[in-house]
């Protein structure tokens, strides 16, 4: 019989993965509690700009920075829901032949298309992801004529925002609710079922003993602002803190068995482009299309914009590019991710609060892909009519031609110049069988450990050359089954 | 807790009261002891009433109560982060802390003062008695530093003066690493008390975590260098007072006023009576002080005279003090004693939005950073503005708070890079101009940033990209954007 101060399953994280397996448990009518490190904020706080969404939504509000030779920027939601709240809601299957390539090298079972489609099925319903209905933007019109007179493969992402009022303003959360965020989503229905859900609660530790997980050890935040240490018991915990997170608690817990060794990116590297008509990017939603001609290794796309982050982008040569500020209404801006073959690591600081470290190195092909990418994105935007593009690119300020452009095929851009940013991460506690590469097995169960599991972003064993959502909601649904017949059986 | 509860806790405080009041005095009562064998009472009494108090008993007093202000003041900067405390105030609690060790055995006083330090200022009382703790460190580390000071000035130089710095050393040393690992790795420290008391029962292991956590809150105020190096300074300059105190009693006695003899006395006495004892030390405080001016071959009967004199010096002004300020405060010290069992840790869980949950202890609440240095607001006048146009103040001000906010917000290994870069460039710019950046003029202000934000060398630039990224996002989001011909982009802010 269970033990009434016990919880059954602690589920560490509301984002994607946390948020899913929370429902998947409640709807079995398992006792199921969520432990939130950020807040829930009201509708009202939603689609407040970017400096309000800064301090509430984001971790560290919004200062991740990831280490290495290039510093990459990075960004990931702290609130009920997660990244889920800030990012553009774009929606992808994992692909094919990642999932061959998975299966290949990390040995993970039962993660076929056709074994995980039921889950992605079930992920898209509840997200009623859908093609964008209303008129296409401005910024995604100038692109799709660039794709058009380049011939390549593109595809409009399908999104989970159904409705969305293109009021731009998915990065600081969305106002109109169009969006499917997990607050909105699937943490309603997972509290409809019976899971119970607490914010402001830091899980600081795992409490262990031996190969078992007790509980947690938190810091829970009052209203009032007073803050207290707890303990919560729990016969099974799910780490679903983020691919920062979780290996940096999984490590501040003394688990370090391929735990943070492992932390996959998609660098990106962001252009703005200016046109001769009025494109008013800042005020309709970021461009749909994306080019997948030179897929997996490089994608393209239309990135957020406001005036701000047109600032940001143009800071690498401030005194050359300043005066285009004049001209933003005629401007977009679009970005060039690569697949990410570079290496990188989580580690929780030893000095100050632990909170991760994170470091990535480009690899040689990242830096020759990144380059191409510029090559073939500004030619592009060109060929779409756009006169400049500004890419982020300390020394190379503006690019006015085609051949200006091509020279970055043969080129490599200097990567100290580089100014790159991420907002996906993923693969730092990969899954599979392979007990050599992995932190858990095919299903998340941490390995050396009967009860603790891992079941986020960081469980994806490698870079899924898309944005990871969907893969992650897809293999979060499939492993909280498994872990319920286990219980079951 | 129930009432039934609280009456066994009352109970059971009964009795550990009686057990320590017993072993103190017994303490105190060996120390007697030890400094009247073999001595003529009589010769004692005739050396105490040929005492000069006046000038110097006065003069004594001034110098060991100019010691509690500053005890007060470093007690302010100790608990900055979490409170802010006038320096009466803090005065007050540090002289109830020593008016109490005066009254009840056992430096029981220690806890009276945390647990007045805790209702103040709304402090954990676990992170109370660790910042006690720290003082004790930093205190027994200037005494000792002033001991190998005055047995080295000294003539004759007893082995056991060696021998007492050698141990309280040892001791010290020891407690002071273990300090620094709380104050430079505190997750490290708590990571540690979690699987060290792994073993345990919940109840014990959730007191190891939370003393530890506890530990670490404290040792913050410890994390900044500059801070550090205040709180030593104060804390020698606390135990100067006090050797001054010992240093006036001397003449009294007909002895010459010298520093050194009163430091050796001041050093010996203050780590001895580290021994839990009687109430205001009696006893053992007289067998230190004495056994320290004996070594310097002053006669045992003048030395215990001596000692008896300076006691007082302490005793009288510093109870009656404490005393004024208990009533002033209203504080109780068994009301004190039961905050202290409240904040003990219940094995049993409460319910939490139906979540059981298991409280360990209550942690200092976060502080609001400080406001936008002058620096910040100069470098963001600097990367804002555009000659001749000048950005509005309000808009400076308001992305100079944001700026400072996120450079708060950075790792704290970036944070630390940042604040050292900074530095730097600061130098960097009282050289090449021989002015300070914020007194410079907004054109050369931008040059200098300039030659380091856009410079040729990639690591100046990536320690610029943070802030000029933030700077740039919050203006142009915070403002609206109106296009004019010709002039770029004037930007009005919202307000």
């Amino acid at each position: 019989m269970r033990d009434a101060g016990r919880v059954e399953v602690l589920v560490v994280g509301s984002g994607a993965g946390g948020a899913v397996t929370a429902l998947e448990l409640a709807n079995a009518g398992i006792d199921v509690c969520v432990l939130e490190e950020g807040s829930r904020w009201p509708a009202a706080a939603y689609g407040q700009g970017s400096v309000a969404a800064m301090r509430k939504m984001y971790r560290r509000r919004g200062m991740t920075p990831i280490l290495g030779r290039v510093p990459i920027g990075y960004v990931e939601g702290a609130c009920l829901g997660g990244s889920t709240e800030i990012n553009s809601g774009f929606w992808h299957r994992t692909p094919r032949e990642v999932l061959l390539r998975w299966k290949a090298q990390f040995d993970l079972a039962e993660a076929s298309p056709n074994e995980l489609a039921d889950h992605f099925d079930h992920a898209e319903k509840w997200l009623d992801v859908s093609a964008y209905g209303g008129p296409l933007p401005k910024s995604t019109e100038a692109f799709s004529r660039g794709i058009e007179a380049m011939g390549w493969a593109s595809q409009q992402v399908p999104r989970a925002a159904p409705g969305c009022k293109s009021t731009n303003q998915c990065a600081a959360g969305c106002p109109t609710g169009a969006k499917q965020g997990m607050s909105r989503s699937v943490i309603p229905r997972a509290q409809a079922a019976g899971a119970k859900v607490v914010t402001d609660c830091a899980v600081e530790r795992l409490v262990l003993e031996g190969d078992r997980a007790t509980g947690v050890l938190a810091t829970l935040r009052r209203e009032n602002g007073a803050r207290e240490l707890v303990r919560i018991d729990a016969e099974h915990v799910f780490v679903c803190a983020g691919p920062t997170e979780t290996p940096a608690l999984l490590r501040r817990s003394g688990i370090k068995h391929h735990v943070g060794d492992s932390l996959r990116i998609h660098p990106m590297l962001k252009v703005a482009a200016y046109f001769p008509e009025i494109i008013d990017a800042q005020d309709s939603v970021l461009p749909l299309l994306q080019v997948k001609e030179f897929w997996p290794e490089i994608s393209m796309g239309g990135a957020f914009f406001t005036p701000g982050h047109l600032a940001m982008l143009l800071s690498d040569n401030w005194p050359d590019t300043r005066d285009a500020m004049g001209q933003y209404r005629q401007m977009a801006s679009y970005y060039v991710a690569v697949r990410g073959s570079g290496r990188g690591s989580v580690r929780p600081s030893l000095l100050g609060d632990g909170a991760p470290v994170l470091r990535y190195e480009l690899s040689h092909e990242d830096g020759i892909n990144l380059s191409k990418g510029l090559a073939r994105l500004a030619t592009l935007l060109l060929a779409a009519g756009a006169e400049r593009v500004h890419p982020t690119v300390q020394g190379l300020s503006t690019i006015r031609s085609e051949v200006e452009a091509i020279r970055w095929l043969d080129e490599r851009l200097p990567l100290s110049a580089l100014s790159l940013t991420t907002v996906h991460a993923f693969s730092s506690c990969p899954i599979g069988e392979r007990r050599d590469r992995c932190a858990a097995n095919s299903f998340g169960k941490v390995h050396g450990y009967h009860n603790l599991y891992v079941n986020d972003a960081s469980m994806l064993p490698d870079s899924p050359g898309v944005n990871p959502q969907g893969s992650v909601m897809a293999f979060a649904r499939r492993n909280a089954i498994h872990f319920k017949e286990s219980l079951r059986a | 807790m129930t009432w039934h509860g609280y009456r066994r806790e009352v109970a059971s405080a009964g009795s550990q009261r009686v057990a320590v009041a017993i072993v103190g005095l017994a303490a105190s009562a060996m120390f007697v002891g030890l400094a009247m064998r073999h001595l003529d009472f009589a010769s004692v009494l005739r050396s105490l009433r040929s005492a000069r108090l006046l000038p110097w008993v006065p003069a004594a007093t001034a110098a060991y109560l100019a010691g509690q202000l500053v005890r007060g003041q470093r007690l302010r900067v100790l608990v900055r982060r979490e409170s802010t405390l006038s320096l009466a105030t803090a005065s007050n609690v540090v002289v109830v802390g020593y008016a109490s060790n005066n009254v009840f055995p056992a430096r029981l006083g220690e806890f009276v003062r945390a647990g007045m330090l805790a209702k103040l200022t709304g402090i954990p009382l676990t992170q109370s008695l660790t910042i006690t703790f720290i003082e004790r460190l930093l205190d027994g580390i200037a005494i000792l530093v002033l001991l190998l000071i005055g047995t080295a000035t000294l003539p004759a130089r007893p082995q056991w003066m060696w021998d007492v710095a050698r141990v309280g050393s040892l001791v010290f040393g020891v407690a002071l690493a273990l300090l620094l690992v709380a104050v430079v790795l505190p997750s490290f420290l708590v990571s540690l008390a979690s699987r060290v008391s792994a073993s345990l029962r919940p109840r014990w292991r959730d007191r190891v975590v939370a003393f530890a956590m506890s530990v670490t809150a404290a040792g913050a105020c410890l994390r900044r260098p500059r801070d550090l190096v205040v709180i030593g300074a104060y804390s020698l300059l606390v135990w100067l007072l006090e050797s001054a105190m010992f240093a006036f009693i001397l003449p009294a006695f007909g002895l010459e006023l010298q520093l050194a003899p009163a430091l050796t006395a001041m050093s010996v006495t203050n780590l001895g009576i580290l021994f839990p004892s009687s109430p205001g030390f009696v006893g053992s405080f007289h067998f230190f002080c004495s056994q320290a001016l004996v070594a310097q071959g002053i006669p045992a009967a003048t030395a215990l005279g001596f000692a008896f004199l300076v006691h007082l010096t302490f005793y009288v002004p510093v109870t009656l003090w404490g005393a004024g300020a208990v009533l002033f405060y209203g504080v109780e010290i068994g009301a004190t004693a039961a905050i202290a069992r409240a904040a003990r840790s219940s094995s049993n869980a409460t319910y939490e939005q139906g979540v059981p949950i298991h409280r360990i202890a209550e942690l200092d609440p976060p502080r609001p950073g400080p406001p936008a240095s002058e620096f910040d607001v100069a470098l963001v006048e600097a990367l804002l503005s555009k000659e001749p146009d000048m950005v509005d103040r309000a808009s400076v001000d308001y992305v100079a708070a944001f700026v400072a906010e996120e450079m708060r917000a950075l790792p704290a290994r970036l944070a630390f890079l940042y604040d050292a870069g900074m530095v730097a460039f600061r130098i960097y710019v009282r050289l090449r101009y021989l002015r300070s950046f914020c007194g410079l003029g907004v054109a050369r202000r931008q040059a200098a940033m300039h030659s380091w934000a856009f410079g040729p060398i990639g690591l100046l630039r990536q320690l610029f990209r943070p802030a000029r990224s933030t700077a740039l996002l919050a203006y142009y989001d915070r403002c609206e954007a109106i296009t004019k011909p010709r002039r770029g982009l004037e930007l009005v802010a919202n307000a």
